[in-house]
């Protein structure tokens, strides 16, 4: 637990002096353009309507209340990973891994308390791309503040779950960038953040399905999607079992992903 | 001018040795813009099934014009994303401490520039043959005017995007902050440009916006002789306002380089990072 608040102390001050500005600019324009595309076309093209095949995949036609949802929990993803599978990397660039090491404290705390850093500062992106979307005149309903609560505790488990393994992947293989990016471009086509994922190809449909996000963002449509009466509880249980799964395979290999980071610095 | 040739011939073999084979181009250039097309054609597919959209916009009724539509905006953006990339590897050279060594060398300065955008063009060339072949393998999708427009599309999307590329990498001279390049004209450029949604969609003041990059009427051209069998006369507009931007953008490069030059002189700032 003392790992966990002093993980947290310490990321709040890194981010308080120094700020990522370039990173929340970047992610916010990505959620904000998303959300202003798909708008323009509703608007322009589809003159205010969407074709029966989308009111059948989500049980509601409210098509930019669910390309707003779905890029603010983009957003909510790609902030997340950002900063929990590269904390580690960032320890390593900056030479701090060694350190990391030789203190007794474990890995699961640490990883949480950045964690716990990532969800206060992502609540306060996720808060401005809400209001932008709702100024640009996008109306979101919340039918359930119970399961919204339940979709973000999921969406938190799904994203730590994914980010571990992708840490051990990047220590490894000593490299953030086309790591991050793969996984970002993968996730935006596989877990149904912009449109319901039974518009994919079957193969495309079951990775899909391999993802917690994807079963979190389930729970997310049934609390903020009106008209939809799907129960969110079972979908839930599959995200954190997933989740789960991911979270404990990922600390299984990160030790030797640590060891093998530690022997190419040592070579080098 | 053949020393000027010369420059741009070893810059552009330079950066080519230095990117291609590397990873991150197979990524960037060809997995990434995949799977970005694919997410895009999903997100905007609920609309364009739409009873109304055929007929506000004929490319909607049919998925395979609709998906080529997308397409050519994707390979247009990546070409012109491609000199974003290399005028952030450009600023590579101001961390490795050879920015200085570039400008003690009596090497035109345009001719480097220049040659580091090519560089970034030529390892695209295969980029698009992917689109070229896989376009004429799905029937029905191209609709060509006559041949010679290949090779106005070709020459619309790669004489604009070497000057495009020359102007962001001359604004490197002044700035040692590079990620401002990839947060601008990332998601913003697709945005005014028409990436993805035909121009008529978007607000007066975005396509105002838009048309200052000459992506925006690279891609006007692109859609219109290899979609829409537009031929030289239909398309006059579009490349009369590139030619222009063009020169502008050659012009703004050259400016930037002498007075960056002069400020470097001045300030000793080009090592610095």
């Amino acid at each position: 637990m003392s790992v966990m608040a002093a993980t947290f102390v310490r990321n709040w001050r890194i981010t308080l002096r120094a700020y990522p500005w370039t990173y929340f600019v970047g992610t916010l324009a990505t959620g904000v353009l998303t959300i202003g595309v798909s708008m323009l076309a509703y608007r322009a093209i589809g003159g205010g309507r969407v074709g029966a095949s989308f009111t059948a995949a989500t049980g509601s036609a409210d098509y930019l209340g669910y390309v707003t949802v779905g890029a603010a929990a983009l957003t909510f993803t790609t902030r997340m990973v950002l900063w929990v599978a590269k904390a580690q990397i960032t320890e390593y660039r900056e030479g701090t891994l060694e350190s990391q090491l030789l203190t007794p404290a474990r890995r699961l705390p640490y990883l949480l308390g950045v964690t716990a850093q990532a969800l206060s500062t992502t609540a306060v992106e996720i808060t401005v791309l809400v209001a932008v979307a709702t100024a640009l005149g996008v109306r979101l309903t919340v039918a359930d503040p119970l399961t919204l609560l339940a979709a973000t505790v999921a969406a938190t488990v799904a994203v730590v779950g994914m980010s571990v393994p992708l840490s051990a992947l990047m220590l490894a293989a000593g490299e953030a960038h086309i790591t991050q990016n793969t996984l970002f471009t993968a996730m935006a086509l596989l877990c149904g953040f912009t449109f319901p994922t039974s518009y994919l190809p079957d193969a495309a449909r079951w990775l899909g399905e391999a993802l917690p996000v994807t079963w979190a963002l389930r729970v997310l449509r049934a609390a903020t999607l009106p008209g939809t009466d799907v129960d969110p509880w079972p979908a839930f249980a599959v995200c954190v079992v997933l989740g789960g799964a991911y979270l404990l395979l990922g600390l299984s290999i990160l030790d030797p992903a640590e060891r093998r980071a530690l022997h190419r610095s040592a070579r080098a | 001018m053949s020393h000027a040739l010369r420059v741009v011939a070893a810059e552009a073999l330079k950066q080519h040795r230095r990117l291609f084979g590397q990873p991150l181009v197979l990524f960037s250039m060809l997995l990434w813009p995949l799977l970005t097309l694919a997410a895009t054609y999903y997100t905007v597919l609920p609309v364009m099934e739409s009873a109304v959209a055929p007929q506000r916009w004929p490319v909607a009724g049919d998925p395979r014009r609709l998906l080529s539509f997308l397409a050519a905006g994707a390979l247009a953006y990546t070409f012109f994303f491609s000199l974003v990339q290399s005028a952030w590897h450009f600023s590579f050279e101001r961390v490795s401490g050879t920015l200085e060594a570039l400008f003690l060398s009596p090497a035109s300065r345009m001719a480097l520039v220049i040659g580091n955008g090519a560089a970034a063009l030529t390892q695209n060339a295969w980029l698009f043959g992917c689109f070229a072949v896989a376009a004429a393998t799905a029937a029905d999708v191209l609709h060509v005017a006559h041949p010679g427009m290949y090779a106005v599309a070709a020459l619309a999307l790669l004489v604009p995007a070497v000057a495009w590329g020359a102007f962001l990498n001359s604004m490197l001279i002044f700035s040692r902050d590079s990620a401002f390049l990839y947060t601008l004209l990332d998601d913003p450029l697709w945005f005014v440009a028409g990436v993805r949604l035909p121009l008529f969609a978007l607000p007066v003041w975005v396509k105002a916006v838009g048309l200052a990059f000459p992506l925006t009427s690279s891609l006007v051209v692109l859609r219109g002789a290899l979609l829409d069998r537009a031929d030289l006369g239909d398309l006059a507009a579009p490349l009369g306002w590139l030619a222009a931007l063009t020169v502008g953008l050659f012009a703004a490069a050259s400016a930037l380089l002498r007075l960056g030059e002069a400020r470097a002189q001045r300030t000793g700032g080009l090592q610095v990072f």
